[in-house]
């Protein structure tokens, strides 16, 4: 038994590294002298450090302000996102009407279409709406595209919560709303918090749309900030690796700091449907 | 902010159009008259260096009143999505830089104002032959040549030396004889490349076809169809294969030389000669200033001694798009920029000037002397708006050469394959 | 585990909320109809979102399939009708039909091993010390966070021929037939290597929401099992897997459909080459499309997609809605 035990443990430290290698490799390289990097010799553990590519990253003009576009692209996103499709997961969770089939089949079937197609048909679109060039297009975008998954999502959440204590807050005098915040709310907590991760990551790691319809250099997201370190050219690894860490940095931070919530598991919810 | 309020009266007019109560359900243009105009210029990144752009800026403000030059550097990755995207707005940039690869293709699809008129106001005589076949297109002129720039074989003189090599190779026997001494001298050395060559390195094939009398494509009226599997190309191919056998080049073979960068691996000291670009000797010396003394270039030789084979003539156009708003101002703009002054700063820059055929300050170095020796016997790819798409997308010539240089294919085969991929490509 | 399946949460007693006067006759009326109303209220912003900003789309999209739209038409707002054109050609063209199979083949492969990865993870972290569980938690943490755009370039780095740590490390292990392997001459080991990249970055997602579904199965089943003097296989067979069905299920299909429409990463590493060789759907209706500014042939490749999927989830759509009706 005992050897079982250790044997899994082992087995998952092996895993555990499969996982984190990518990321190690990304910071090692970073650290790595441009003349290392391109070294036939055996460098899993870097030879000597600098911080030279991680200062070439941060100089290149535009990151902070690419940063700050990215954060406000994807938060926007992602309140309008979680909000609406709340709004939309307690009606189909909580309520029976006439079509409610209709639209849970069409949350689904809103997930079929090929994002990368949609290019032309929203460039016209935002086009035709004089939001060409403008952040507020993005934020549309990626709300749209994340809306229906949040919804189903939530509804699971919702469904997950037992009405009978929604009935009961009723019954000790809460109005329906204030049953809905004094309970189902709280409750709902981790399945916002693992909800709003999926979509920001989806919205921070966009990057065909936001290259395609923004034109000014002042509005660029990171990834497309990011790309500028592949040139025709070439790529400069070192650069680019640094920059590449920069840019999962935030998402890591954010993700360290819901990581309790997160093991909840996204769809957790969703199955109790 | 300016974006969210447009959102908010788009959201209004969809609004309004959804409960059919209909006023106007215009999405709310306001026209701004009486503003005083912007110039949108969009450059590619290491096209012009910035104290060329900085200066013609500001000359072309200060003679045009009121006028606001916005100069954009964009970034070549994602360019055919950003183009089609920027073209097909409302209002597309005035000045737009295009490879002159790209070009056909925009001029075709008549996305670029016809400059045909202009061609003598814009110094027309002395456009770089090959740039002007790249923007000519149903015998109009859609763009200006802005600037060319062509491969030659940059070496390391003191290895050279070292080896017992005299002079630069002159013929292509030279030239394989140069890389057998400098393997032989640098023997002990196992990270040593006398010659480093990645295998998708197609733009120095191209000069290898060329040489042999064969191209990439031939044209049967209006239709293009490859030209790949000729005993020309084969030829070509088979000469690509014996310098990558000659040398023992470790450089990847199913990558081109932008990754790793090329450059960076010659700034480590440890290859004799790359074929590269005037920019990437630059970057390299940049790396390592203790090169700046040591390196020269020459043509890349054909098979018939003392002559150079023919070379790939990479460069750009500069086209005014049709939906420009200021298109007399972005004729004055390339008018200003085909003036000699600009032109001399790009040959100075290491770049055959588009509109002049004044090339003294380019020949200056070793390198320029050997660009500007080469640079006359330039050619392009096929000038049908499909090429693009060749590049763009799924590139055969590269698949050809990993294939055929990994021994995943027979020469025929290789050629075979490519040959029908590259015709399909071109046919639709 | 989460609040969200905890039942015996307590009921907050707030006893200062004010209480309400029973509602009269007319107030209730007033309600009632204010009770219909209601879900479609809650709908519709969800739904003007989605029929605006993703139907309407898909709705152009679909019309743009009938017709041709190039470059040319595009930039003047040209309509010009080609009625089926665009589907006649891509549907008589065997490389269509090629990449439809090897689009269909490579997303189960991925689907498969990605969701019986993440199961084996789910079931092994039962079995860990904490602190084990904590590092490969957090290891599976750093994987999902870190950007698509990173993961590839790092990848890239990692099987790059020859300065790349994985040749590297063969080669040093006594495999010298790696000096210099090229991981990108064949569609399939490109496909390998690109898939190898997706699953492990859906792996995390799976292995928590299925680690939460082992969580919620109630230990007493287990005891139960266990005092019969059951396996491992069949403890897994009799408890864990009917447990964990639906949810399995459910993020196989949700697999489904991310894995079908990959795109970025495949285009990254050799924009579906070589010779075409890991081209699948999305890469090609993207080659059709940006790359050769046909968008019209690009539409009707993008419906022939929708079909596609549409018909490997029917199944399971089906069996959701019929849920639906249950409730």
């Amino acid at each position: 038994m005992i050897a079982k035990k250790i044997s899994a443990n082992v087995v998952a430290v092996l895993i555990a590294v499969f996982f984190a290698f990518p990321t190690y490799w990304m910071v090692s390289t970073a650290l790595k002298p441009t003349k290392e990097l391109l070294s036939t010799g055996y460098d899993l553990i870097p030879f000597s450090v600098t911080s030279v590519n991680f200062s070439t990253a941060w100089a290149k003009p535009g990151f902070l302000q690419s940063l700050g576009n990215s954060l406000m692209v994807s938060l926007a996103a992602v309140a309008g996102a979680i909000l609406v499709g709340l709004l939309a997961a307690v009606a189909m969770s909580r309520l029976r009407f006439r079509g409610r089939k209709g639209f849970v089949l069409l949350m689904l079937i809103a997930q079929l279409a090929p994002f990368e197609a949609l290019l032309i048909p929203m460039f016209l679109m935002m086009r035709d709406l004089d939001l060409l060039d403008r952040l507020p297009a993005l934020a549309l975008i990626y709300f749209a595209v994340t809306l229906p998954f949040c919804a189903w999502t939530l509804r699971g959440f919702v469904n997950g919560i037992p009405l009978e204590l929604e009935e009961a807050a009723m019954v000790d005098g809460c109005g329906r709303w204030g049953a809905f915040r004094r309970v189902t709310l709280p409750l709902l907590g981790p399945g916002l918090v693992a909800t709003s991760v999926f979509a920001f990551v989806t919205a921070w790691n966009e990057f065909l749309f936001a290259l395609s319809l923004i034109k000014d250099q002042t509005k660029e997201t990171l990834p497309v900030w990011l790309s500028g370190f592949q040139t025709n050219f070439g790529t400069d690894w070192g650069g680019a690796m640094a920059a590449s860490a920069l840019f999962t940095l935030p998402v890591l931070v954010f993700f360290l700091i819901v990581q309790r919530k997160m093991v909840g598991g996204v769809t957790a919810g969703a199955v109790k449907g | 902010m300016k974006g969210w309020r447009g959102l908010a009266v788009g959201a209004a007019a969809l609004a309004v159009a959804v409960t059919g109560c209909g006023t106007s359900t215009d999405g709310g243009n306001t026209g701004n008259s009486g503003e005083p105009k912007t110039l949108t210029v969009w450059l590619m990144d290491g096209s012009a260096p910035t104290t060329l752009t900085d200066a013609l800026n500001k000359e072309f403000q200060e003679a045009n009143s009121g006028v606001t030059v916005k100069y954009e550097v964009q970034k070549w990755t994602g360019i055919q999505e950003k183009l089609t995207t920027a073209l097909s707005s409302n209002n597309p940039p005035d000045v737009i830089e295009l490879g002159n690869t790209q070009t056909a293709k925009f001029a075709a699809e008549e996305t670029l104002l016809d400059l045909s008129g202009d061609v003598s106001n814009l110094n027309g005589g002395d456009w770089l032959g090959g740039l002007k076949d790249s923007l000519t297109w149903d015998g109009k002129q859609y763009g200006m040549p802005f600037y060319a720039a062509n491969r030659t074989v940059i070496y390391r003189t003191d290895l050279f030396e070292a080896a017992g090599i005299a002079e630069a190779p002159k013929s292509r026997d030279e030239w394989v004889s140069a890389i057998e001494k400098l393997k032989a001298a640098n023997a002990a050395d196992p990270e040593f490349q006398s010659l480093y060559l990645p295998g998708q390195s197609w733009y120095a094939l191209l000069s290898f076809i060329w040489d042999e009398g064969g191209d990439v494509a031939k044209a049967q009226g209006s239709a293009w169809a490859g030209a790949l599997n000729t005993a020309e190309s084969k030829a070509g191919l088979e000469f690509y294969k014996k310098l990558v056998d000659t040398s023992g080049t470790t450089a990847p073979k199913d990558a081109d030389e932008a990754t790793p960068q090329q450059f960076e691996v010659f700034a480590k000291g440890k290859v004799g000669m790359m074929i590269g670009l005037p920019w990437e000797l630059g970057s390299a010396v940049k790396a390592d200033p203790t090169l700046k003394d040591k390196t020269a270039a020459f043509p890349i030789p054909s098979k018939t001694a003392g002559k150079t084979a023919p070379v790939f003539l990479g460069g750009s156009n500069l086209a005014i798009p049709q939906g420009s708003k200021n298109q007399d101002l972005a004729k004055g703009y390339l008018k200003l920029l085909s003036s000699k002054k600009y032109q001399d700063q790009l040959a100075e820059a290491g770049a055959v000037p588009g509109t002049s055929k004044d090339t003294a300050k380019l020949a200056t170095s070793p390198l320029g002397k050997a660009l500007a020796a080469s640079a006359p016997n330039g050619k392009v790819t096929p000038t049908t708006p499909a090429w693009a798409a060749v590049e763009a997308g799924q590139n055969p010539l590269k698949d050809m050469l990993t294939a055929y240089l990994t021994g995943a294919k027979s020469l025929d085969a290789a050629t075979g394959d490519a040959n029908a991929a590259l015709s399909k490509t071109l046919g639709g | 585990m989460t609040a969200v399946h905890t039942t015996d949460a307590g009921v907050p007693t707030d006893k200062s909320a004010p209480r309400r006067a029973a509602p009269g006759g007319a107030k209730r009326r007033q309600g009632s109809s204010f009770d219909r109303l209601l879900p479609y209220l809650l709908l519709a912003p969800a739904l003007i979102g989605i029929l605006w900003l993703i139907g309407w789309p898909v709705l152009s999209l679909f019309v743009t399939s009938f017709r041709k739209l190039n470059l040319k038409e595009l930039t003047r707002g040209e309509v010009v009708w080609v009625g089926l054109d665009n589907y006649t050609s891509i549907l008589t063209d065997s490389t269509f039909w090629e990449i439809a199979v090897r689009t269909v083949v490579f997303t189960a492969v991925v689907v498969g091993v990605s969701v019986i990865s993440g199961l084996l993870i789910a079931l092994l972290m039962r079995q860990l010390s904490p602190v084990v569980r904590i590092v490969l938690q957090v290891a599976m943490l750093l994987a999902w966070a870190m950007p698509l755009l990173a993961a590839t370039t790092v990848y890239q780095w990692i099987f790059d021929q020859q300065y790349g740590i994985l040749n590297k490390t063969l080669v040093k292990l006594g495999f010298d037939d790696f000096t210099g392997y090229s991981w990108f001459s064949t569609g399939t080991s490109t496909l390998a290597v690109i898939g190898l990249l997706i699953v492990w970055q859906a792996i995390p997602f799976l292995a928590f929401s299925l680690y939460a579904g082992v969580l919620a199965i109630p230990r007493d089943q287990y005891e139960a099992a266990g005092i019969d003097g059951a396996s491992m296989w069949q403890t897994f067979r009799a408890v864990t897997w009917p447990e964990l069905r639906p949810l399995m299920l459910m993020v196989s299909f949700l697999s489904l459909l991310w894995d079908f429409k990959v795109f970025a990463q495949i285009w990254a590493f050799k924009k579906g080459g070589p010779d075409g060789g890991s081209t699948t759907l999305p890469v090609y209706q993207y080659l059709e499309g940006i790359s050769k500014s046909h968008f019209g042939v690009a539409a009707a490749v993008s419906v022939a997609m929708m079909l596609i999927l549409g018909l490997l989830t029917f199944q399971y759509l089906r069996r959701l809605i019929k849920q639906e009706g249950a409730l």
